[in-house]
């Protein structure tokens, strides 16, 4: 398995008009050698920029991120070919007119010949169950089949680590379970950022994001009932006001009330996470 | 997207004759009408070839739809061009500037229609190799291609898209909301592929080993 290590990162960015830079991600370091590692958390709390850094999409301000060893920002191209991405939508990811052509150009840099690229191409779509509509104009697919065919378009050059942000958000319910079934066939080390808590709770180790900070990291069924915890304590009370009077009840379906919650779910949990009250 | 699967990158699989015929030979055969149509002085003649391009282009098997979806966007534009030169210097001149647009889009269509882009990219690629001592990357510059060839259609729907919402609000008449959204659109599109394209460590200068 592969070994992800953010040390110390930081990620801020400048904001015309802002005199100081915005924190994307504050100061975290982490270790992820887990074969299937969640992120999960609201919308804009920093989930896409952790996974962009895996990938040297995102540069951190401080600190380093280094996958295998090599450093995301001094070793781009390398990290590249250890770790694949996959956006959430991928209309964004595909840049050729046919699911065939895409996967060739994922392949051109590795395998020069024309027909033996043509013919892995095909081995793979084959892999996927694409090969059928392997000619089809990718704008003439399913959304369930171009999420599977930017999957197989980046899973053709065998990255060792698979990243995916919110991979499920534009997938029906019958596409979500084929994906959730293909990422369960996968070998490569995967590490996805999503909504859906069903996808969540089949990975081994689950971080939740909030503001910028990862607030919990551990077992998939504590990290989900502290993800409801803190989405639900955000929510207007109806009265108006957060619920819990701005601060987190953990009692009742939450982190001590249980709700699932599988033995040993806190084992890593970030110490910060005990001052969420304060936040 | 209303639209995206027209125009230049609407490749269609096959094995007809026109099909195999060689990559050299089609880019040839778009250079020398695109010269052609600046050489060709009587109307008749641009007629003529035209017919041998459509006839070209339907036996590819490619089939009348996609000559007519290829040919449809520049209607309107040629309409335009060819009733101002009408008026200002007679039909058969008008005739043969619109029949030498055409010319030119049928025989760029026959190309597209009948070569896949990995085939393009590769062709390209090799035309740009003797210029790899000059510091040039042959497949950068191929896949600088690809990229626009994808572009187009995605630009041409972008507006459809954007008509069609104009529409729906009554702006169809406010230059302002057709074009804007299209900018946005399409330089929204071009980040999108360069960070798919970075992500997928496609387009990066060449491995020195290589």
């Amino acid at each position: 398995m592969s070994s992800i290590v953010l040390d110390r990162v930081r990620v801020r960015v400048s904001v015309d008009g802002r005199p100081a830079p915005k924190t994307l991600l504050q100061e975290l370091s982490l270790d992820l050698t887990e074969r299937r590692v969640g992120v999960i958390g609201a919308n804009g709390s920093g989930k896409s920029t952790l996974l962009r850094l895996l990938n040297g999409l995102v540069a951190p301000s401080d600190g380093t991120v280094r996958v295998d060893g090599a450093d995301t920002v001094r070793s781009v191209r390398e990290v590249r070919r250890r770790v694949g991405f996959v956006f959430t939508d991928p209309l964004s990811q595909l840049v050729m007119p046919t699911g065939r052509e895409d996967v060739e150009l994922s392949l051109r840099r590795s395998i020069r010949n024309g027909t033996e690229r043509r013919a892995r191409a095909e081995s793979v779509l084959e892999r996927f169950g694409l090969l059928p509509l392997a000619d089809q104009s990718i704008y003439e697919l399913s959304g369930g089949e171009r999420q599977l065919l930017a999957l197989a378009a980046v899973l053709a050059v065998d990255p060792a680590v698979l990243v995916l942000d919110e991979p499920s958000t534009l997938l029906d319910l019958r596409n979500r379970e084929l994906l959730r079934r293909t990422l369960a066939g996968l070998r490569q080390q995967v590490v996805l950022s999503t909504h859906d808590l069903d996808l969540a709770l089949d990975m081994d180790r689950v971080l939740v994001v909030e503001d910028g900070k990862v607030v919990f990291d551990g077992g998939p069924a504590a990290a989900v009932a502290h993800y409801r915890a803190l989405s639900a304590a955000g929510l207007p009370a109806p009265g108006g006001g957060p619920a819990g009077g701005g601060g987190l009840d953990l009692r009742g379906g939450g982190l001590a009330g249980g709700g699932g919650l599988g033995g040993g779910g806190l084992e890593r949990a970030v110490p910060e996470q005990a001052r969420l009250e304060q936040s | 997207m209303s639209s995206h699967g027209f125009l230049l990158a609407a490749y269609v699989p096959g094995r007809s004759l026109i099909h195999r015929v060689p990559l050299w030979l089609k880019f040839l055969l778009v250079l020398g009408c695109g010269m052609a149509s600046f050489l060709i002085a009587d109307w008749a003649v641009s007629a003529a070839v035209l017919a041998m391009l459509c006839g070209l282009f339907l036996l590819s098997g490619a089939g009348p739809a996609r000559l007519l979806r290829a040919v449809r966007p520049v209607l309107p534009v040629l309409l335009a061009i060819g009733a101002f030169q009408w008026w200002q210097l007679g039909a058969p001149t008008a005739a043969r500037i619109v029949l030498n647009i055409l010319v030119c889009v049928v025989a760029a269509s026959i190309l597209t229609a009948t070569t896949s882009v990995q085939a393009l990219l590769d062709g390209v690629a090799s035309l740009a190799r003797p210029f790899r001592r000059f510091g040039a990357d042959p497949e950068r510059f191929a896949l600088t291609i690809a990229i626009m060839l994808r572009s187009i259609p995605f630009v041409a729907g972008a507006y459809m898209d954007v008509r069609d919402s104009a529409r729906a609000r009554g702006l169809e008449r406010n230059p302002r909301a057709l074009v804007l959204p299209v900018f946005i659109s399409t330089v929204a599109f071009a980040r999108q592929t360069g960070e798919a394209l970075a992500a997928r460590g496609l387009g990066e200068p060449e491995d020195p080993e290589d």
